[in-house]
């Protein structure tokens, strides 16, 4: 590890020595032990959650053949699928989808629609709405939550998908991430836009908004990420199956049962598929935006 | 955070603006700026300032027919009279203690590595983002598993290398570890944003200045002393900061793996909260300790934008 984050970034010529090559070798086979032990726990559970006995799991935890499975089985999955019933994590996995999709699709929408306006509207007012919403940030969500139940409750929204979502969808980080986006964007584009005829609205969802796929897909992932993770607020506002997101069941099932690993582990796989789809279609966006220094402290 | 001032395209769009109906543009910017506003104000301005009112109330979780009473500062007394209120300020401090040094840590020396020119370089850092994305919940059953008393791998891989001279710890059920294993499996989860972020600082420092320091005579270890540590000032700065943000708010974890317990060393000020409020139903008492998490939160981020007005960022 000789030139750590050092290497100048730039094509050098070829070097003809061994020496170096079989050092760089090194180097990159100890980088990606590193990454095996930090993925193990992940690799883990993939593959327990293939295993059909549940003792075999916990006798198989401490050697090598926690890495293994022999005779893979979806019999896990199979317990854990059903849309109703006791053990409906097939269904609580919709509900969680259904949430996810409606809260990043509105979300987009919503945040990049004010960030549009912030950055380049015209309406008097528009660096006041700007600053009040990047002091918004800091509120933290643990601290709105107790009158928001009562709120809700009151409401009667209780219990719905409603209340998973309306709640999050405006977003002061989401909103300002917007806004940095279009601010950079030149201003010739609007412009044009407007010479020829192009109504405001127009300008932005014709050639602003194409033109923000890294932003979209940086918000897309991240906003996906906290909401597929959402806990403590599901807990406290949902009572029955109806629209019980997963992290809640899996949570509720692990603290009662905790004997059904092979339960618990398939059921965790479930939840973490979507999630990794997500990210596996946007993290060329993601990673170049967020690297290109969309976000800088 | 640092603002960058947009140039405002106000003038000569204005002009064109006006030679076009004004009113029907300003009606539209209104229109879609109004979703967000009224969201905002209604799911984050209105519930943030009913928690101070509430604070201040008897209020209960469920109606009850005698009214709620207005209490002034009772509530604020009676949680600083608590004894557990301090118990879970104290675990939360350890925990940040912790936390810092195995996150940043972590997050920083990955950072390194992948921003060198590696075969392979996306895939690595897909891999090294994984546990990011894993849902804590989920990562809950995994490190369940993995501290499982006295067999788990954990045990079984600490009696392999100590030859059985090491007793099995129980990890997450004696008072002594179980708060040090939250820390595990926190930094393991939470990393790989810092990674990323400080990836992201490592690309903004010039490649000028390690040619000039490379032409200077500058060895490696020097180099990365006097350019990058330097350069990345500001962004340790963040990651401190979102990292003891994020350790105050200690919650998930601690309701899932330990319930406060054993002997409440897991105890967290979010925990206390959410028990006031819900299990005890008093929503006057728990709201008043959300105010003072706030107050903390606020204290760091105001101590963050100082830090960074002396850095000159």
């Amino acid at each position: 590890m000789s030139d750590i984050a050092l290497s100048i970034p730039r094509a050098r010529a070829a070097q003809s020595f061994s020496a170096t090559r079989v050092l760089r070798l090194i180097q990159v086979t100890c980088i990606f032990i590193i990454a095996l032990v930090i993925v193990s726990p992940l690799l883990l559970l993939v593959v327990a959650s293939l295993k059909d006995d549940r003792f075999q799991i916990l006798a198989d935890m401490g050697s090598f053949r926690a890495f293994w499975v022999s005779i893979p089985t979806l019999s896990n999955y199979a317990e854990v699928g059903h849309l109703s019933g006791e053990l409906a994590f097939g269904r609580y996995l919709i509900n969680s989808l259904i949430i996810l999709i409606t809260t990043v699709c509105s979300g987009l929408i919503v945040n990049s629609m004010a960030g549009f306006v912030l950055a380049w509207g015209s309406l008097r007012g528009r660096a006041v709405i700007l600053s009040i919403v990047i002091a918004l940030y800091v509120i933290p969500q643990e601290s709105i939550i107790m009158p928001l139940v009562i709120m809700v409750s009151r409401a009667g929204m209780a219990d719905t998908f409603a209340v998973q979502i309306v709640p999050w969808v405006a977003s002061p980080l989401y909103i300002f991430l917007f806004y940095q986006f279009f601010s950079q964007l030149p201003k010739e584009l609007l412009e044009a836009a407007e010479i020829d005829g192009a109504s405001f609205f127009r300008a932005y969802r014709s050639i602003f908004l194409p033109l923000s796929l890294p932003a979209l897909a940086t918000v897309s992932i991240l906003m996906g990420i906290e909401t597929w993770n959402q806990y403590l607020w599901p807990i406290l506002v949902t009572q029955t199956d109806y629209a019980r997101p997963i992290a809640v069941a899996i949570a509720t099932f692990f603290g009662q049962d905790s004997i059904y690993w092979d339960r618990a582990m398939a059921a965790s796989v479930l939840m973490m598929i979507p999630i990794l789809g997500l990210y596996l279609a946007f993290q060329r966006w993601f990673v170049s935006s967020f690297i290109g220094s969309a976000v800088k402290g | 955070m640092v603002m960058q001032q947009s140039t405002s395209p106000s003038t000569t769009v204005r002009k064109a603006a006006a030679r076009r109906h004004d009113t029907g543009r300003l009606m539209q910017e209104a229109a879609m700026l109004a979703p967000a506003v009224i969201l905002l104000t209604v799911f984050l301005i209105l519930p943030f300032l009913l928690s101070f009112w509430t604070a201040m109330t008897n209020q209960p979780l469920v109606p009850r027919p005698t009214p709620v009473r207005f209490v002034w500062f009772n509530n604020f007394i009676r949680i600083f009279q608590d004894d557990l209120f301090w118990t879970a300020l104290w675990n939360v401090s350890r925990f940040t203690f912790w936390i810092i040094p195995a996150q940043c840590g972590l997050a920083f020396a990955t950072a390194l590595l992948l921003h060198q020119k590696l075969p392979f370089r996306n895939l690595l850092r897909g891999m090294f983002f994984l546990p990011a994305i894993t849902s804590m919940v989920v990562v809950c059953v995994i490190w369940g598993t993995l501290f499982q008393y006295p067999t788990g791998p954990f045990n079984q891989i600490l009696g392999f290398i100590s030859g059985g001279a090491i007793q099995p710890i129980d990890w997450l059920g004696d008072p002594k570890w179980a708060m040090f294993s939250l820390v595990l499996l926190s930094a393991w989860q939470a990393y790989g944003f810092q990674m990323i972020v400080y990836l992201a600082g490592l690309q903004g420092i010039p490649d000028e200045l390690y040619d000039a320091a490379k032409i200077d005579g500058a060895n490696a270890f020097r180099r990365f002393w006097h350019v990058t540590m330097p350069g990345l000032r500001p962004t340790h700065v963040f990651v401190l900061v979102i990292t003891t943000i994020q350790a105050f708010k200690l919650y998930t974890q601690v309701a899932i793996l330990t319930q406060g317990g054993p002997k409440s060393s897991t105890e967290t000020v979010v925990h206390y909260m959410v028990r006031a409020g819900f299990e005890e139903q008093k929503m006057g008492y728990a709201s008043a300790v959300s105010v003072i998490l706030f107050v903390i939160v606020l204290i760091i981020a105001l101590i963050q934008r100082q830090l960074l007005r002396r850095f000159d960022v």
